[in-house]
């Protein structure tokens, strides 16, 4: 008798030790939620101690003012976009989730699976501040209720830019002024190729591995295709009609797309691109850079001056030159601008949506979101007119922050094609291009078999988003 | 009547003692269910979903990835456990030379994988690598190791074997000095050499372990995700991922869960039928 109560009770032991185990969480975040709501924020981390600092107090003078638990936590980038697509996936979400990521990889996919909250409320709120190119990426179609509609709220944005070390450039016997830098095509990439010669010829040993061009080249990075992409309206060619049809089979596209990989492949085969950039990430074109193995890079950010702003000032104002990209090789004039730009999601999942909305408004105010995007010290363009006012973007002794701030506003700018057909989410995601580059530098396709390829993926890709 | 009550009393001890035990192994049995069970009935039934498949096929880089994982798996394991096997017979002497030797060995084993592979890694690099250097040194040209696919799967094996070579060669070490010494004694008297040593008492008496160790490594190397991430990240062009990192871009960074499960699906098959020879072996 004694036996089988203490198996009784040993058996009731095990049952409430598990229901502790298993609902423990739940049952103290109910009693948590009794006392007041908690907003769970996942923030990419961000480049400068100074933006997530700063943004940590807005938070925290959101949660002071209207009495919410803060759950805010940073993450970077390769790891936080992985998370929030586990996160949507599982239906286990945040309430507000920002990560560089999302333009590309999150948003397009998720909108069109419903899964993300329509959030034309808070853009309607905020539609006179923004800047209208960098709108109309949160124009996401959503497949299960057949709408279209704003699915994300854009914040910040980057175009494609180019920096050089002004010191290399004069030491190849070149005047490092930015307008002295060539602008059309040919001469353009001529004069760096031009560079490297000079440096090599004048010191073998210390300029032996300087190498004139910096073009991320693989299918690891974002980089490649931004700026396979860039160049691709260079050449004049389109992937897509504005109405999200494939077109890139047509002969003029076609063309494009062979040209603009001929010219990718050519400035790696004849040695002036870092024989790695195959396999960079997109940092790696920052670090090759910074090491002064590459004389100038093509980067979608301001970043790279950006780093040294806070290291080195000589570095910032003296050595390093930041330019636009140089005219089109069809006619000689300029093309437009592609800006990848960085939005805000709330999930439809999320439990504290009023709250959320609530937080994005609060961040998104013009001096709270200043003070934000002016700590990342210009490796972001905001995506709002009042707040680009600022005279942070417009002062004329700093080398770099006008330039990003001339594309953004005085320039044509574009958005990228997944704003287009959410299917292209996964052609960028897949690097079709940096693989294209690969077939033809490493396994010796021609350029025109591997652009057949890489069209014919996207193709494929597209038919399976029906 | 008598009878029953005769067999009354042992079943209900039996029924007692089943249920304590049972009561003690449910944490193990409800973790199990949830952590192993479900997850692979779960796997399953997506990967039952016949146009995946068609997908995932139609992936120009899949079919490479899996003969990627051929290679990988196939020269890794092979090489890793011949010379392992071969190592054992050096570390089995009793000499303070070996014993010194076997430290060092072992130092590989010890080290953590990210700086190991970052390691590799920095000395490959088609630029600023040391073997490249001291390749341009002795008036032989640089390689780019880890731009082209070939060399950047033969350096994620290299590594693979520098990195678990010294454990499976303790492992023999260990089953060698099981070996009773006196069968060495009478192979001696007659006149044995050392190679028929090794084939007839050394290789039957380890043939069953090598076996299982040659399997079981064969399973660890399937799933290995770390060294081809860190050392290839899949480049040049895709065209080195094996299954396991093929499997991770499908799942986390283009959110296709159903093709990420196709992947591992596919190579479901051998999986279990590895796994099935080493329940053989074993029992």
């Amino acid at each position: 008798m004694k036996r089988i109560f203490t198996a009784r009770w040993l058996g009731l032991a095990c049952v409430l030790s598990l229901v502790v185990v298993f609902l423990g969480p739940d049952l103290l975040s109910l009693t948590q939620a009794a006392e007041k709501p908690k907003l769970t924020v996942w923030w990419n981390k961000g480049y400068y101690k100074e933006e997530d600092e700063g943004f940590k107090k807005v938070a925290e003078d959101f949660a002071r003012d209207n009495n919410v638990t803060m759950d805010l936590t940073f993450t970077i980038q390769d790891d936080l976009g992985p998370k929030i697509i586990s996160a949507l996936i599982a239906r286990r979400v945040p309430d507000v989730a920002f990560c560089f990521f999302t333009d590309w990889q999150i948003a397009p996919k998720f909108a069109w699976e419903g899964k993300l909250s329509d959030v034309t409320d808070v853009i309607n709120d905020l539609k006179p501040r923004y800047i209208e190119s960098h709108l109309k990426t949160a124009w996401l179609y959503n497949n299960v209720e057949k709408k279209w509609s704003y699915y994300s709220i854009p914040i910040e944005a980057q175009a494609l830019g180019s920096h050089y070390w002004k010191d290399l450039v004069q030491e190849a016997g070149f005047d490092p002024d930015p307008k002295k830098i060539p602008m059309t095509w040919n001469e353009h990439w001529a004069f760096w190729k031009k560079v490297q010669d000079n440096l090599r010829k004048k010191d073998p040993v210390k300029y032996g591995k300087v190498f004139g061009i910096g073009m991320t080249s693989s299918s690891r990075a974002t980089d490649t295709f931004y700026n396979f992409e860039q160049y691709l309206l260079a050449f004049r060619g389109e992937i897509l009609s504005p109405d999200g049809k494939v077109i890139a089979h047509e002969p003029k596209n076609r063309d494009a797309i062979i040209k603009t990989l001929a010219f990718f492949t050519s400035i790696y085969k004849e040695g002036y691109v870092p024989p790695d950039a195959l396999t960079w990430t997109d940092a790696d074109n920052n670090v090759n850079f910074n090491n002064k193995t590459v004389v100038m890079t093509p980067n979608p950010s301001i970043s790279i001056p950006g780093a040294h702003f806070f290291s080195n000032k000589d570095n910032y104002y003296n050595k390093i030159g930041s330019i636009l990209q140089p005219t089109s090789p069809v006619d000689g004039k300029g093309y437009p601008y592609l800006v990848s730009v960085k939005p805000i999601i709330i999930p439809k999942d999320a439990k504290e949506q009023v709250l959320a909305r609530k937080f994005v408004r609060y961040i998104l105010g013009t001096k709270n979101f200043t003070n934000y995007v002016t700590a990342s010290n210009g490796r972001w363009f905001p995506s709002f007119k009042d707040v680009a006012a600022a005279p942070f973007f417009h002062d004329p002794k700093d080398p770099h922050v006008p330039v990003a701030t001339e594309q953004h506003l005085k320039r044509e700018t574009r958005a990228f094609y997944y704003s287009y057909h959410p299917a292209y989410s996964q052609v960028y995601t897949e690097n079709v291009w940096g693989k294209a580059m690969s077939r033809v530098i490493t396994e010796n396709w021609s350029n025109e078999k591997a652009a057949d390829e890489a069209i014919g993926r996207i193709q494929t890709i597209f038919a399976s988003w029906k | 009547m008598a009878q029953l009550s005769s067999v009354t009393p042992n079943a209900e001890r039996w029924r007692k003692k089943t249920l304590i035990g049972l009561v003690f192994c449910a944490p193990l049995i409800l973790i199990f269910l949830v952590l192993v069970i479900y997850p692979m009935l779960y796997e399953i039934y997506l990967g039952l979903d016949r146009t995946i498949y068609a997908s995932i096929f139609s992936d120009p880089i899949f079919i490479q990835t899996l003969w990627n994982t051929v290679l990988f798996v196939g020269l890794a394991v092979n090489v890793k456990m011949f010379l392992a096997l071969t190592l054992s017979g050096l570390f089995n002497m009793d000499h303070w030379l070996v014993r010194i030797l076997a430290g060092v060995f072992l130092l590989p084993w010890a080290i953590p994988s990210l700086p190991g592979i970052l390691a590799f890694r920095w000395m490959l690099n088609g630029q600023w690598g040391i073997v490249n250097k001291i390749l341009t040194d002795i008036g032989l040209e640089g390689y780019p190791w880890l731009v082209r696919r070939h060399t950047a799967i033969g350096a994620a094996i290299v590594y693979h074997i520098w990195k678990y070579l010294p454990f499976w060669t303790l492992i023999f070490v260990a089953a060698r000095r099981a070996i009773p010494r006196d069968l060495y004694e009478a192979s001696d008297i007659d006149g044995a050499q050392p190679l028929q040593k090794f084939r007839f008492i050394t290789f039957p008496m380890l043939k069953s372990l090598f076996m299982i160790c040659c399997l079981l490594s064969m399973v660890f190397t399937l799933g290995d995700f770390v060294i081809i991430k860190i050392m290839t990240g899949g480049a040049p062009g895709d065209s080195s991922h094996v299954l396991a990192t093929l499997a991770y871009r499908y799942t986390f960074q283009m959110g296709r869960i159903d093709w990420g499960v196709g992947t591992f699906v596919t190579a479901l098959p051998v999986t279990l039928l590895f796994i099935f020879i080493l329940i053989k072996k074993v029992k």
